[in-house]
């Protein structure tokens, strides 16, 4: 393979420092390539170090130790503003609690990485139809958000992370908070439209079903990680 | 219990100790503008009856004149009166000291054999020169440090045009007797007053003390009886009451004004309390699930809210003293330019005072704090437990609230009109009405004004939507920004409008070149020109006419007042007196004929209108006096009348002029004129302005007059920035996730910061535009009604276009200066934040 993979971890480890005790690992020696397209479903117990991971390949957490670099640029090595335009750029967020914000409209809410970028306003409000008649809710766009039920909510996080097309999409536990069906719905949803637009995706879930959709199933335990 | 809130409270003042201090600074400024104007109210009218207190003692009665002066003969009929047990005659004079400018010495002529022992006269001095030793007279210690002076030192004062040299006798410590007692008091023998500075025969006043066991009223009907009408008994109680009287007006509107400031220092316990609470649910839920009762979760929340308070109180004392004391200066020149009342010397702190400070700072730290403590200590701690905002209601609560705002202003409007305009505080009701609507209108509609705006970015446009949001929390600092801005715009607009009114009397009424008088003009009726000087300066090169005046205290419901007699013919003169009623030709025959012109204020006052009869009192009994005229007049809230020189000489016979003022032929230059006639009368005590000087010096008494306002206005204005601070502050802790989330997407430091700077300058914009609109009802309030009823002016209105600018822009940089470090704090949020809370 000749592509530079998407995202990189190289021998990375997290400690978050607790004040009393000798410092935990969260991560320990992480290393792994994803190469760009693919889907890997992250699997594990709580507090085996899902999250942290995610929160690094964001760059949204530093590692202790160890390299992370998205598409071959080692996110350490980047000044914060630059690591904040990688994210800008190529990284898209879902989230398990969605973090919608409440003050703002559907459609809103989808355009706000438009809006923090700054891009050419009627282009990202084309963008976010489109992606609200994907997902079923264009119907929907001017409400307000707290009129949204759950899997509806996390329908508009999706939106909302692939709004600016990022290369790698990031998502944790996007269907911790939906019940069955739902998570099935919008699981489904995120996997074609990462599929269509050739994003990478990387997202964490506790449902074995949810991660036999993914190209590869990764678990971690206690901070190691083993491709299952 | 006890141990837990201890605990609890320094854990929470570490964690913030920035929203902290912020509310302890709204507090304590609260407190310190209500304790300046109490301090400075309180020691004006101690400083007026410390005088007398000091050099009398405590006395039961006392005889006044009904104007200033009463002849002394009256003296042995009060001797006489059954009931009197002793009794004494006071001369009271203000003197100028020769080589100050306007430096006054409150001289009392006192009757040093009296049979009582004065209460200084204990002191260790030796008196028993005074009588003997001409020009003794006894100073205070602290003043003779202050000037030098020792025991035997001769001081030159001027009484009019009179110049009198006096011997320093003794030191007499007055504050002894009576802490606030000036140290310019000074006392001499009073027939030495008499002779050397006064006029002989005549006193201002006599003590009584009352024999065991004689009725009060009817000892003072006695008295009244046998002395006749031209003096009033008084009680020390009335004569204070009628000092407070006085400046009852100038005082009532400090005082209003100062606890502004407190109502908008209201609004800052309330947001940070509330934000306290807010974070501090989880904790709350957790004691109550542990068996705490709802009231000890109350009082938990009380506890440390008056603590709070507390702080405030402490910090807010000293401070209030340090702003007293430093205009207290200003004020004083206002009280004796404005009122004739004595200066203030010396400030004291009563305990009522220290009282009333805890009072309103804890009082004021627990209204802040009630309705957030009664709400969570309502909820249940299951509801406590759950995530969930005490936000949610305030937006279904806008609209009707903001119904409620325009119920109050739509009442308080119609009863003004039907019921209110005739009774005198009606004013006051208006403007409370005002200011407790804006509040009320707030939030509904920063509700319609943020939540409708479309965002198309993450600029200011996103800022001022994301306000909404967080209505209850913004509301409260919005509105009281904008109460702060209505005070300040309604006050500027107010005195700016009054100093262009007055410019424009200036200009009509200040016509003569130069003005003259004596140094000692505060004294009247002592303080005289000489006959001679008087013709000599009518005689002077370049001199064409002269006006003179003739100035007569006399007193009219009780009240004195000057009446001042001009030569109503002179050519050119009619300026002198704009006319607010009556026509012009009409009025200067009527004026010859007998008739006097009486000054707006009176008018107004008194209800007085052209054609009525003015009852004067003056040293010849009661007079009546047909009214020709009503002019504009600023120089005085009591009021004034005039009437011609000429009328005046046969009614009161003649007399001397207290000023001149003269008019020179073209192209004389007054200042040189001024110079002339300084150095052809090198010892007589004058004081000459040119036409250019005394406009001048008018418009200094009037800046002088409204430095405390602008005092007052500065302290709401920082209590409301303070109050963009700490909301600011709370959003910035409160809403960590969503900062977080926004990291998350890519927003860098600086777009966060510069999202919070754009809510601040947002709050600082919905702040003005509220307050722009309440400050100019507030100025129509102030200048058409509080000012007609209670001063008695009319004041034209301007728009005093540059002011106001400055002050909207000064308002707006406060309000992004407030936003600065909030914005710095909110833009080091670390992304991670975001797995912590959720943002609902
Ligand atoms: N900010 C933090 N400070 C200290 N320790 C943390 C922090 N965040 C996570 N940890 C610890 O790191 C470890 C891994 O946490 P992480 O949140 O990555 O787990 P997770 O796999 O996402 O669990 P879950 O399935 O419950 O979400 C845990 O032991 C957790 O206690
Ligand atoms: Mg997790």
């Amino acid at each position: 393979m000749t592509a530079t993979p998407a995202l990189t971890f190289r021998l990375v480890s997290k400690v978050y420092d607790s004040s009393s005790r000798e410092s935990r690992f969260a991560l320990r020696e992480v290393s792994f390539d994803i190469p760009p397209g693919l889907k890997v479903a992250i699997v594990g117990r709580s507090g085996s170090g899902k999250s942290t991971l995610l929160h690094l390949a964001a760059g949204i957490d530093v590692p202790t130790q160890g390299e992370v670099s998205i598409r071959g640029r080692n996110l350490a090595a980047l000044s914060d503003r630059a690591r904040t335009l990688v994210r800008r750029q190529e990284i898209g967020l879902v989230f398990q609690f969605f973090y919608l914000l409440p003050h703002l409209s559907v459609r809103e809410n989808v355009c706000l990485p438009g809006f923090i970028a700054g891009a050419g306003v009627s282009e990202f409000e084309e963008r976010a139809s489109e992606l609200l008649e994907e997902v079923g809710l264009l119907d929907r766009a001017e409400d307000n958000i707290q009129e949204l039920s759950g899997g509806e909510m996390q329908r508009v996080a999706i939106c909302r992370s692939l709004l600016r097309k990022p290369r790698l999409l990031l998502a944790d536990e996007p269907t911790g908070n939906l019940d069955d069906a739902n998570s099935g719905l919008v699981m489904n949803l995120m996997l074609k439209l990462a599929s269509k637009e050739g994003h990478t995706l990387v997202y964490v879930t506790h449902s074995a079903e949810l991660a036999s959709l993914a190209d590869e199933v990764w678990r971690l335990q206690s901070g190691v990680l083993n491709p299952s | 219990m006890i141990r837990y809130f201890l605990a609890a409270w320094i854990a929470h003042l570490r964690k913030a100790p920035s929203l902290f201090l912020l509310s302890v600074l709204g507090v304590a400024l609260g407190v310190a503008s209500v304790v300046a104007i109490q301090i400075i109210n309180r020691n004006a009218i101690g400083a007026f009856s410390a005088g007398i207190k000091a050099v009398s003692g405590e006395v039961d009665l006392t005889v006044l004149g009904q104007t200033t002066t009463f002849p002394e003969e009256l003296y042995s009929q009060v001797l006489a009166t059954e009931g009197v047990a002793a009794a004494w005659p006071l001369y009271q004079i203000d003197v100028a000291l020769a080589d100050r400018d306007a430096f006054f010495l409150q001289v009392f002529g006192v009757d040093l054999l009296a049979p009582v022992r004065l209460p200084w006269n204990s002191s260790p001095a030796d008196l028993s020169q005074a009588l003997f030793e001409p020009g003794w007279i006894a100073v205070t210690p602290s003043l003779a440090q202050e000037m030098g002076w020792s025991i035997g030192d001769p001081i030159d004062v001027t009484s009019g045009t009179r110049r009198v040299q006096l011997v320093i006798g003794a030191l007499v410590d007055f504050k002894k007797v009576s802490p606030l007692a000036s140290r310019k008091l000074a006392v001499m023998d009073i027939a030495q007053v008499q002779g050397l500075l006064g006029s002989s025969g005549r006193i201002h006043q006599i003590d009584v003390q009352i024999q065991e066991g004689t009725h009060t009223e009817e000892l003072i009907l006695r008295l009244q009886n046998r002395l006749g009408p031209s003096v009033q008994i008084v009680t020390p109680r009335q004569r204070e009451e009628q000092a407070a009287d006085l400046m009852g007006a100038f005082r009532l509107n400090l005082t209003a004004l100062s606890w502004i400031s407190l109502f908008v220092g209201l609004f800052l316990i309330y947001t940070s309390t509330q934000a306290s609470l807010l974070r501090r649910r989880l904790e709350f839920g957790l004691l109550r699930s542990v068996g705490a009762t709802r009231a000890q979760v109350f009082g938990l929340i009380l506890g440390e809210v008056s603590l709070l308070g507390l702080l405030g109180v402490i910090l807010g004392l000293p401070m209030g003293y340090w702003v007293a004391q430093s205009n207290v200066e200003m004020v004083s020149a206002t009280l004796t330019n404005l009122y004739l009342l004595q200066e203030i010397d010396s400030l004291q702190l009563s305990p009522s005072l220290y009282a009333l400070a805890a009072g309103i700072g804890l009082g004021g730290a627990m209204a802040g704090a009630f309705f957030p403590a009664i709400d969570i200590s309502r909820k249940n701690s299951k509801d406590l437990l759950t995530a969930f905002t005490l936000h949610e209601k305030a937006n279904s609560l806008a609209l009707p609230v903001f119904g409620m705002g325009w119920l109050v202003l739509t009442l308080t409007a119609l009863w003004f009109w039907f019921l209110g305009y005739s009774w005198k505080p009606a004013g006051f009701v208006l403007a409370v009405a005002v200011l407790v609507a804006l509040p009320l209108l707030t939030p509904f509609l920063i509700q319609q004004i943020c939540g409708r705006i479309k965002t198309r970015g993450f600029g200011l446009g996103y800022s001022l939507k994301s306000l909404a949001a967080r209505l209850q929390t913004t509301s409260f600092a919005v509105s009281s920004l904008a109460i702060a801005v209505s005070m300040l715009l309604g006050i500027t607009l107010m005195i700016g409008s009054f100093r262009k009114t007055v410019e424009v009397w200036v200009q009509t009424t200040v016509q003569a070149d130069i003005y003259l008088t004596t140094p000692s003009w505060r004294a009247e009726p002592e303080a005289t020109l000489d006959a001679e000087l008087v013709s000599a300066l009518a005689a002077h090169p370049g001199v064409v006419s002269v006006d003179r005046l003739r100035r007569l205290l006399v007193s009219i419901d009780n009240k004195r007042i000057s009446l001042v007699g001009v030569d109503m013919d002179l050519s050119g003169g009619q300026s002198r007196f704009p006319l607010l009623k009556g026509d012009r030709m009409e009025v200067l025959g009527k004026v010859q004929q007998g008739g006097v012109l009486i000054s707006e204020p009176l008018a107004r006052k008194s209800r007085l209108d052209v054609g009525d009869l003015l009852q004067v009192y003056a040293g010849a009994g009661k007079l009546e006096f047909p009214i020709a005229g009503i002019y504009y007049d600023y120089t005085s809230e009591l009021g004034s009348a005039a009437m011609d020189l000429a009328v005046m000489g046969e009614i009161f016979g003649p007399g001397p002029i207290h000023s001149l003022s003269l008019y020179l032929e073209e192209g004389r230059d007054p200042e040189r004129v001024v110079d002339e006639i300084k150095a052809r009368f090198p010892d007589t005590p004058l004081q000459i302005r040119s036409n250019q000087r005394l406009r001048e010096e008018i418009f200094e008494i009037f800046d002088q007059t409204f430095a405390v306002v602008r005092i007052l206005q500065m302290m709401s204005l920082l209590i409301a920035v303070c109050g963009i601070m700490l909301t600011l502050l709370v959003l910035a802790r409160e809403r960590i996730s969503e900062l977080a989330l926004y990291q998350a997407l890519g927003a860098s430091r600086l777009q966060i910061f510069r999202l919070f700077v754009g809510k601040g300058l947002g709050m600082g914009l919905i702040a003005l535009g509220l307050g722009s609109a309440g400050g100019t009802v507030l100025a129509a309030i102030l200048i058409f009604v509080i000012n007609r009823t209670y001063f008695g002016w009319t004041i034209q209105v301007y728009w005093p276009g540059w002011p106001v600018l400055q002050q909207l822009a000064t308002i707006l940089t406060a309000a992004l200066l407030a936003s600065l470090y909030p914005a710095l704090r909110a833009s080091k949020t670390p992304a991670v934040e975001l797995s912590r809370d959720d943002l609902q």
